[in-house]
């Protein structure tokens, strides 16, 4: 049994070299989709100047695609420091809810282990890690070699693609555009609970789909994650209630 | 600052911004009480996160998103595993793609 006395009832939580090796083996065919990406940013990198070591080190560091392909945008001399960390919170800010999310899994943990598989976060070992947590495991090592394989293929894409160019040509092509929704929409489907679920999907469709209009990039899915989420917490309290 | 300096720190700026956007998350969340109310609340979010990440790719990417996610989604209900359904779903938009083309 755990030792805090909020998560009484819980097994407790660990990170072992084997739930690292299990998820690292997991998402590696969706790493292997991280690759064209990669080499799409290290390709664009250098079209817009950075030198391939410094699209590399950014995979590197940062680790998060849509911002980075954002910050691209911003990359002009003199480097404006204060409106790259604004852009790149705002596209990132998503993280805070994913690892809110994530809070009676890891909250357990010890601080370093807890960092150390956040450190990793992504939509993609997100998504994966927590429909295992849900359905009984109890490795974060999940989170953590889900996340580090994710970041490998990643930074050897931008590497491969500052030195080569992307020579994929469109990676629509392929379909590879689509891998990732294609992901989420599989884990979407092992959420459903039953109908009691669709009010609050409604909510969230419908809020991020106005915001992909009217907010800035990114925020579509904060916004639509706290709709739905609240949704789901007020219908819950009212079919207790009554 | 040294100009050959400043494209290190915009990549440590934005390191640092999108760790603390990493862990900031869970750090809140230890002044938040676990309660059955926030667990639901907890959980609703990340489905809707998921949808939030779905429904716009679906409907800005046109019919071939809609077979992607349409084919993935539908596979992954009849109890299909991941990988194989979402593979099903990205050859799907291909050949769509293919045969539009």
């Amino acid at each position: 049994m755990t030792t805090a006395g909020r998560y009484a009832g819980r097994p407790p939580m660990l990170v072992t070299p084997q739930g690292v090796l299990r998820g690292m083996r997991e998402m590696l065919p969706l790493a292997c989709f991280a690759l064209p990406f990669g080499l799409a940013f290290g390709a664009a990198a250098t079209e817009r100047g950075l030198a391939p070591e410094l699209a590399t080190l950014m995979s590197l560091l940062v680790f998060a695609g849509a911002s980075q392909f954002a910050a691209l945008e911003l990359w002009v001399e003199p480097l404006p420091l204060g409106a790259l960390a604004l852009v790149v919170l705002a596209v990132n800010a998503r993280h805070l809810l994913l690892g809110a999310a994530l809070a009676p899994w890891l909250l357990p943990l010890p601080p370093g282990q807890r960092h150390l598989v956040l450190a990793f976060l992504s939509d993609a070992n997100w998504a994966h890690s927590r429909s295992a947590f849900e359905r009984g495991a109890r490795d974060a090592g999940l989170l953590l070699g889900g996340g580090l394989v994710m970041w490998a293929f990643w930074v050897a894409g931008t590497a491969a693609g500052g030195l080569l160019g992307s020579g994929l040509g469109d990676l629509r092509r392929f379909g590879l555009d689509l891998m990732m929704p294609a992901f989420f929409a599989t884990m979407l489907v092992g959420q459903w609970r039953g109908r009691a679920d669709l009010p609050p999907w409604v909510v969230a469709g419908a809020v991020a789909l106005a915001g992909v209009w009217l907010l800035p990039p990114g925020w579509h899915v904060i916004a639509g994650g706290l709709a739905g989420g609240l949704a789901g917490l007020l219908l819950e309290a009212r079919s207790r209630g009554a | 600052m040294a100009p050959e300096l400043a494209p290190m720190a915009a990549v440590a700026v934005m390191a640092l911004v999108t760790l603390g956007t990493r862990v900031g998350g869970l750090w809140l969340m230890r002044f938040v009480p676990l309660t059955p109310r926030i667990e639901a609340f907890l959980r609703h979010l990340s489905a809707s996160v998921l949808v939030a990440l779905v429904l716009p790719a679906a409907l800005t990417g046109g019919t071939a998103a809609w077979l992607a996610i349409g084919v993935a989604g539908g596979l992954a209900a009849r109890r299909t595993p991941i990988l194989p359904a979402m593979l099903a779903g990205v050859a799907a938009a291909a050949l769509w793609r293919a045969a539009a083309a």
